[in-house]
C-alpha cells in the first residue's frame, strides 16, 4: 500500500503549523515571506477544528468511493496516480457540489478564487520523496505520513506500551494537564 | 450479453463505464436522442455566460466510445419499449437487448401558457441545443424574461445579466427558489438579484406570451405587458416518461426502482433523473442532480451484470450561486426547532431539527460544512448535544467523535 496521511488526534495542540505550511505549499512562491505578500493570499486546505478542550486537524480523507468525485459535473475532481483526490482548478467552475456532498467537510469553497479547495496530498513534495507539507510541519507527531501497515504497527506498539507500563499510551504532556482543567464545550 | 442503454447523459455514461470496466466482452449500445457526444449539462449557464468554453462541456475525449467499444447511435430517440420481445423501438428500427437501462433523463417542464410553446425566442436551458439557441438569440435580444426561479432560472438570469440584458424574473410562487428556501432566506436572494439589476416579480402568473414577426415580443403577467426579445422557460424539470407507454413499467413521478435500480419489469433497469426512489429522508422523491445520476448509473450497471450492489440513498441536496453568493439547501424547510447563525456580512445559516435530529438546512453565503450536516441528516445522528455549535460554520466532522475522546481523557 502507498503512504497516506494519518492523524493521531490526541497529540494535537492546535498550534496550526499545518495550516500555515499548507497555505505556503499552495502559494506561488512556496516561501512564507512570499506567501504573505501574495494577492489573493494563498489558502490552506487543512483546518484545525476546536472541540471543547480538544483540537483536530481536519482535511480530506481521500475516500476510496469519494462523494466529491461522483458529484463533480465538470470532471475537475479526480484521482491522481497516487490515489489522492484532487481538484483541477482549470476545470472547476465553483459550483460547490463537492462542498455540499463531502461528509467530512474536507472540501471548502474559496470565495475569492471561486474554486473548490481541498488537500491534494502535496504531489510535488511526495514525488520528491518528501512528506506532505502539513506532516513535515507538525511538531507533535499528530500528522503522520505512513503506509496503513506502518501506522497499524505504530498504534499496536502504543497500546502495548500503555498495557505494560500502565497509564496512558503516550507520555503525558502539558496539554493533558490543560485538558483536564478545561471542561468540554 | 447485449446491453442497451437509452440515454447519453451522466447516468448512461457512468453505467457504460462501469459495465466496460467489469466486463470486457459485453455488447453495449447507447441510444441518444441528441446528436452530440456526452456533455455535462450543469455548466450550460456558464457556457451561455461565456465563462466556460464549449470544449469544456465535453467530459470525454473524441475517442471515448470507440475505445470502450460502445455502439453509440446519435439522433435515435426511443419511441417504445417491448419487454415481451426484449426490444426497443427507435424510429422504425428495433434494437434487441438482454438487459436494458433507461437513463433518458428529464425534460424541462413547459407550463400550458398560451403562446409559450413553439414561439421563436423561447428557450429552455436543459440541453446544449437550448444553450446555443440562447446564444444566437442574444444578437437581437436586449430584454429577457425568465419564467421560474429554480436553480436553472437563477443561473440563466445571471448569465443574461452578465451579457448586459435587462432581465425580469417571474416566479409564480410567493418567493424565489421555493423548492430550496423559506421566505426569509429567499428575501436575501431577492435582494441580491435586485442589487444586480434584475427585476424580480414573485407571486406572478404568466398569462400569455405575445409573438411578433421577429419571435417573442412580450409577456403578459398579472395584467402587465413586459416587453422582451428572449424568454427562458425554467419552470422545473420532469422525468421523461413518454417512452414507457404500453411497456408495463411502473412509474409515478419517475420510474419506480428498488435499491438495485431494477424496475418492476425483468431485465429492465433505470437510473438518473428519470428514477423515483422511496428513500429517506422524504418518501418517494425524484432528486434530479448530478451525483444521483452518476451513482445510480453505476449501481444499475453492476446489477445488470449480476454483481449485487445496493444504492445507499439519494443525495437530497442542492447548491446554486446567485451572483457569486453560494446557496445550499437540503431536507425540509420548516422544522420544530430552527438554529440560526449569521455573520452580519450577509451570510446566514439555518439548521432545522425534528425530534433532536437534523431535518434540513439552508445556508446562504457561507456553505462550508454543508456536507457534514447533510450526512448527519442522512444518518439520523442525534444532535442535541451539539447545541448551537451545529449551525456555526466551524462545526465539523470531528464534533461527532468528541465523546469518545472525552471518555479517554476524563
Amino acid at each position: 500500500m502507498s503512504k497516506t496521511i494519518f492523524t493521531v488526534a490526541e497529540k494535537c495542540v492546535a498550534c496550526k503549523s499545518c495550516e500555515i505550511a499548507c497555505a505556503v505549499e499552495h502559494s506561488r512562491s512556496k516561501t512564507l515571506a512570499g506567501a504573505i505578500l501574495e494577492t489573493p493570499p494563498p489558502q490552506r486546505r487543512i483546518n484545525v477544528e476546536g472541540v471543547g478542550a480538544y483540537s483536530y486537524p481536519s482535511r480530506c480523507q481521500h475516500c476510496s468511493d469519494a462523494a466529491c468525485v461522483t458529484a463533480c459535473p465538470t470532471g475537475a475532481m479526480q484521482r491522481d496516480g497516487c490515489d489522492a483526490v484532487f481538484s483541477d482548478a482549470d476545470k472547476c467552475i465553483g459550483c460547490w457540489m463537492c462542498v455540499v456532498v463531502c461528509p467530512f467537510g474536507g472540501v471548502s469553497a474559496d470565495p475569492v478564487g471561486k474554486k473548490a479547495l481541498k488537500c491534494d496530498r502535496c504531489p510535488e513534495r511526495t514525488a520528491k520523496g518528501e512528506a506532505p507539507a502539513c506532516v513535515a510541519a507538525c511538531p507533535t507527531g499528530t500528522l503522520l505520513y505512513l503506509t496503513p501497515e506502518e501506522f497499524a504497527a505504530e498504534r499496536r506498539q502504543a497500546t502495548a506500551r500503555a498495557a505494560i507500563c500502565g497509564g496512558q499510551a503516550d507520555e503525558p504532556n502539558g496539554m493533558d494537564i490543560l485538558r483536564s482543567l478545561k471542561r468540554t464545550h | 450479453m447485449k446491453i442497451v442503454i437509452i440515454g447519453n447523459g451522466p447516468a448512461a455514461i457512468s453505467a457504460a463505464e462501469t459495465l466496460r470496466a467489469r466486463d470486457r466482452g459485453c455488447e453495449i449500445v447507447m441510444l441518444s436522442r441528441e446528436r452530440v457526444p456526452f456533455y455535462s449539462p450543469c455548466p450550460l449557464a456558464e457556457y451561455v455566460e461565456g465563462s466556460v468554453s464549449r470544449e469544456r462541456l465535453f467530459l470525454r475525449d473524441a475517442d471515448f466510445y470507440a475505445r470502450n467499444a460502445i455502439d453509440i447511435r446519435y439522433g435515435s430517440p426511443v419511441r417504445r419499449i417491448e419487454p415481451s420481445a426484449r426490444r426497443v423501438w427507435s424510429g422504425d428500427e428495433a434494437v434487441a437487448y438482454d438487459r436494458l437501462l433507461i437513463a433518458s433523463g428529464s425534460r424541462a417542464f413547459v407550463p400550458p401558457i398560451p403562446g409559450l410553446a413553439g414561439a421563436r425566442g423561447v428557450f429552455e436551458l436543459k440541453t446544449l441545443d437550448d444553450a446555443e439557441g440562447i446564444l444566437r438569440r442574444l444578437a437581437v435580444a436586449r430584454r429577457a424574461v425568465v419564467v421560474g426561479s429554480g436553480f436553472i432560472g437563477l443561473e440563466a438570469t445571471q448569465a443574461l445579466v452578465r451579457h448586459g440584458l435587462e432581465v425580469t424574473l417571474l416566479e409564480a410562487r410567493e418567493h424565489v427558489l421555493p423548492a430550496m428556501l423559506d421566505s426569509e432566506m429567499a428575501a436575501l436572494v431577492e435582494r441580491r438579484l435586485v442589487e444586480h439589476g434584475v427585476r424580480v416579480r414573485t407571486g406572478c402568473a404568466v398569462e400569455r406570451v405575445l409573438e411578433g414577426a421577429d419571435g417573442v415580443r412580450a409577456v403578459i403577467a398579472d395584467g402587465d405587458e413586459i416587453p422582451c426579445e428572449l424568454l427562458v422557460c425554467a419552470a422545473g424539470v420532469r422525468a421523461d416518461l413518454s417512452i414507457l407507454e404500453g411497456s408495463g413499467i411502473a412509474s409515478e413521478r419517475g420510474i419506480l426502482v428498488d435499491a438495485r435500480m431494477r424496475t418492476n419489469v425483468e431485465h429492465i433497469f433505470a437510473a438518473g433523473d428519470i428514477i423515483e426512489r422511496p428513500d429517506a429522508p422524504e418518501k418517494n422523491r425524484v432528486a434530479p442532480n448530478w451525483p444521483n445520476a452518476v451513482s445510480s448509473g453505476r449501481i444499475a450497471a453492476c446489477n445488470m451484470l449480476g454483481i449485487d450492489r445496493r444504492h445507499p440513498g439519494l443525495e437530497a441536496v442542492n447548491v446554486v450561486r446567485v451572483f457569486d453568493m453560494p446557496i445550499a439547501s437540503f431536507g425540509v424547510q420548516t422544522g420544530e426547532t430552527c438554529l440560526r447563525w449569521q455573520d452580519g456580512a450577509g451570510a446566514v445559516r439555518k439548521v432545522l431539527l425534528e425530534s433532536g435530529r437534523v431535518a434540513g438546512g439552508q445556508l446562504i453565503g457561507e456553505i462550508n460544512g454543508a456536507g457534514v450536516l447533510h450526512e448527519m441528516m442522512k444518518k439520523g445522528t442525534a444532535v442535541e448535544r451539539f447545541g448551537t455549535h451545529l449551525v456555526h460554520p466551524g462545526f465539523g466532522y470531528i464534533h461527532t467523535m468528541e465523546p469518545l475522546r472525552a471518555v479517554k481523557w476524563a
